[in-house]
């Protein structure tokens, strides 16, 4: 049975560490059963202990260890590596803002923990990176190249690339992209992180592959209307992603109805501050990201396909508490540390947390266009999709 | 039961030629015939979406199609009506279902009718059924048709009637005259996680909802749920010999002495996205037997025998989950079929219920091409059960044969829930 130790930032009730790890602890629902990993929860490390702190009933409840050091969780008390496998939940918890609004998660520094064990021990294991590698790609890239340094597999992210699709659509490989865009909400460095996977996990199966970004720009404000009328994004492609929301709000708040909020030019009543995140990729694909509070409240995907139309879909956010769509995440997560092989590339939330920083930066200088040449991050997508559909 | 236009044409040589062909118009005029008008309403689901259109295959549809004048028969203070008339002068409000019918006039003036006789403020009688007055609407619609020599297609929202004789005479009069009926709920149509179909002649065995709200209300949902599934299999429906109610006690013994299969019941609710934590500081976690005792107070399920043996339990589980789940076992496959039909039901978790998208676009197609995009059998089983539900439990849940519900028909072979 494996051995897993997880690293998280705070442990307590609908915390992602608590979301994740007690799935480990419990099980979860899977493809109509309850599923119930064979693994076992080792040692668990909690950087802060806040009130409602679940680690202690925790450990006591399912026999683990809660240690005071990354290593020593890593180690189970002793001397060397003593798990198979770590989950690191660096999400939640009280950590500050920089500059840009970014919080200061410490993701990289737990990995980074872990890595000193894995190098000092000379055994590595899989690693679960919970959301974006970093709010600093020159970190997030570190943790990415060491992993393959040290020959780990590596697997990080939002749920939203694998839960439930309605309708449940894939692109197929090598599809030729010419236009693609998300909507969401939610605030910058947070929610936007969501639809940067969601929006990424789709375009990157087209023709050649990912190829990286050469350039973003972030605007705010009545400029995102601006640039709408100006077609620097689709009207076509919004309305076709917003007639995928079960959200709209205003009137429907109001009265119930529904409403082409494109067409009877409602987004600009409702958003108050509406945020467009531009993207050039590479090869040329372009792709947007609005961040639309006070329209909707899911992420809805479109895109123009050569030969295939306009597709589009919502990545389903199920119901809280239970947010099953983590039980998704959770299945990816744990055929990693079953087989050894990640499911889906590193190589996306890497980009997409460079795109993410850079999005940002754009946004503290004066929303202007910033080059990227350090995004020019490569790789493919898995074959078989890897979204919930069983 | 199925009477062809040739021998009803000979055989009623007295009445009123009702039956001669109709030439589709292009641009169907609609008249809606509602009980009640306010916010999350039927009405207002519905007739919204003819009003100001809906999201439907990744685009915004307006329906071919005008919904030109509506009667509502109960105006209540939180009334959204009065908003819609203003701004689509279109539509207009008639005192009564023959002006609807008529647009004011002496004929039947439109080309589709579409009963919605869910909420407002009827009585209830004393086996607790609300008495939606969905037959007393349709027999004045039938009224008109008969009165102006023209039938015209006809949806009529959730079951039938409370009354199975009222809804078999609708059906049956239907038939008789002609016109395209289509009837029932949004579950059978639906998004569905996993996106999933029965096989067509899947030999089934036995099939199970699991689901949640009361009777006479909801269980109707989970009957349609069950019914749109099991209806592709091998041999198609033959109809429900007999029906047996469980409540309270009686339910947890009969789930505990494995009176229905527990491992359906298990896969069903395995497919929920709702169940609530049976542990406080827990999110999402199995509960035990005792443990759903403690959240579900009313549970109800209803178990019955179709004619070709197959039995199907459909379960009410207030307080344990708030969706629609499916589970059933398919001879030859091994495991267990299931999957959730998605309700993104507002307010708690979307603005919208969407779930209205499906069921309106499938009854807009009857609408332009006079045919029936799914049975109305169906609904006329699924009403005969909920009604035989409600019967069992009025008589201290006995066994209730059904020899009225041998009904037989055959689920098309297209798939109309939501996919695309």
């Amino acid at each position: 049975m494996k051995r897993i130790a997880v690293v998280a930032t705070v442990y307590r009730y609908l915390s992602h560490a608590q979301h994740i790890g007690d799935r480990f602890l419990v099980g979860y629902p899977r493809d109509g059963a309850w599923h119930k990993p064979d693994m076992k929860v080792v040692s668990l490390y909690v950087d802060q202990k806040p009130e409602g702190d679940q680690s202690a009933a925790r450990a006591k409840e399912f026999d683990f260890q809660v240690y005071p050091t990354i290593a020593e969780t890593l180690r189970c008390g002793g001397s060397k590596l003593a798990v198979d496998a770590v989950l690191v939940i660096g999400e939640h918890g009280d950590y500050k803002r920089n500059d840009k609004g970014q919080v200061l998660y410490p993701r990289y520094e737990f990995v980074k923990q872990c890595v000193d064990v894995f190098e000092k021990d000379g055994v590595a294991v899989p690693v679960y990176n919970d959301k974006h590698l970093s709010y600093s790609f020159e970190h997030a890239k570190w943790m990415v190249d060491t992993s393959k340094r040290l020959k780990f597999p590596m697997l990080a992210g939002s749920s939203l690339p694998v839960t439930w699709r309605l309708p449940d659509i894939e692109l197929p490989l090598n599809t030729e992209i010419e236009s693609a865009l998300m909507v969401g909400y939610g605030g910058a460095d947070v929610m936007d992180f969501h639809g940067f996977e969601a929006l990424q996990c789709m375009v990157e199966r087209r023709k050649g592959g990912e190829s990286g970004v050469a350039a973003v720009q972030m605007i705010e404000g009545d400029a995102v209307w601006k640039a709408g009328a100006e077609g620097r994004y689709s009207k076509e492609l919004l309305t076709a992603a917003l007639s995928r929301s079960d959200s709209p709000q205003g009137q429907t708040i109001v009265d119930g109805r529904t409403q082409d909020l494109v067409a009877k030019g409602e987004l600009p009543k409702l958003v108050k501050n509406p945020a467009a995140y531009f993207i050039e990729y590479r090869d040329g694909l372009k792709a947007t990201l609005l961040m639309l509070n006070g329209a909707v409240k899911d992420f809805n995907f479109a895109a123009r396909v050569k030969g295939a139309g306009i597709q589009s879909t919502q990545f389903f956010l199920s119901p809280e508490p239970n947010v099953t769509y983590s039980a998704c995440l959770v299945r990816k997560i744990e055929e990693m540390f079953e087989t050894g092989k990640a499911p889906y590339p590193v190589e996306r939330t890497l980009l997409v947390s460079g795109i993410l920083e850079s999005c940002l930066t754009s946004r503290v200088e004066g929303q202007k266009r910033l080059e990227t040449p350090h995004l020019s991050v490569q790789y493919r997508a898995p074959q078989v999709s890897q979204h919930a559909r069983t | 039961m199925k009477i062809s236009r040739r021998s009803l044409l000979l055989g009623m040589a007295s009445a009123p030629v009702l039956l001669r062909m109709q030439r589709r118009p292009a641009r169907p005029k609609l008249a809606a015939i509602c009980t009640t008008y306010f916010k999350y309403s039927h009405s207002q689901h519905i007739v919204d979406r003819f009003l100001e259109g809906y999201g439907w295959n990744g685009t915004w549809h307006h329906p071919p199609m005008d919904l030109v004048s509506i009667y509502i028969d109960q105006i209540r203070d939180d009334d959204v009506s009065k908003s819609r008339l203003e701004q689509f002068p279109t539509m207009k409000l008639y005192p009564t279902i023959a002006e609807a019918l008529t647009l004011g006039g002496s004929k039947l003036a439109v080309d589709g009718v579409v009963l919605v006789g869910e909420h407002g403020r009827y009585p209830r009688n004393e086996k607790g059924q609300t008495k939606y007055p969905r037959y007393e609407f349709f027999k004045q619609i039938v009224k008109v048709f008969e009165d102006s020599g023209r039938s015209v297609p006809v949806f009529n929202d959730k079951h039938l009637s409370w009354n199975w004789e009222w809804a078999k005479e609708m059906y049956d009069t239907s038939r008789k005259m002609g016109f395209p009926l289509m009837a029932g709920s949004s579950l059978p149509v639906t998004w569905r996680t996993p996106s999933i179909e029965m096989p067509m002649g899947a030999r089934l065995r036995e099939a199970m909802c699991v689901c949640y709200g009361g009777v006479d209300s909801y269980d109707f949902h989970g009957l349609e749920t069950l019914q749109c599934m099991v209806e592709r299999r091998s041999g198609g429906e033959t109809g429900v010999k007999w029906l047996q109610a469980y409540r309270g006690d009686a339910f947890w013994r009969a789930h505990q002495e494995g009176v229905w299969p527990k491992d359906l019941f298990e896969a069903s609710l395995c497919r929920s996205h709702t169940l609530k934590p049976a542990r406080e500081g827990f999110n999402d976690v199995r509960p035990s037997v005792e443990q759903m005792r403690g959240l579900v107070k009313d549970p109800v399920a209803y178990r019955y025998e179709h004619h070709d043996a197959l039995m199907c339990t459909m379960v009410l589980m207030s307080g344990l989950i708030e969706d629609f789940n499916f589970a059933a076992r398919i001879d030859g496959q091994p495991g267990i079929f299931s999957t959730q039909m998605y309700l993104p039901m507002p307010p708690a978790r979307t603005s919208l219920a969407n779930f209205f998208s499906p069921l309106v676009n499938n009854f807009e197609q009857m609408y332009l091409t006079g045919k029936e995009t799914y049975p109305p059998e169906r609904t006329l089983l699924t009403t005969g059960l909920t009604a035989a539900g409600v019967e069992s439990l009025f008589r201290q849940q006995a066994r209730y044969d059904t020899p009225h519900l041998a009904i037989k028909y055959q689920a098309p072979k297209a798939s109309t829930f939501w996919r695309t």
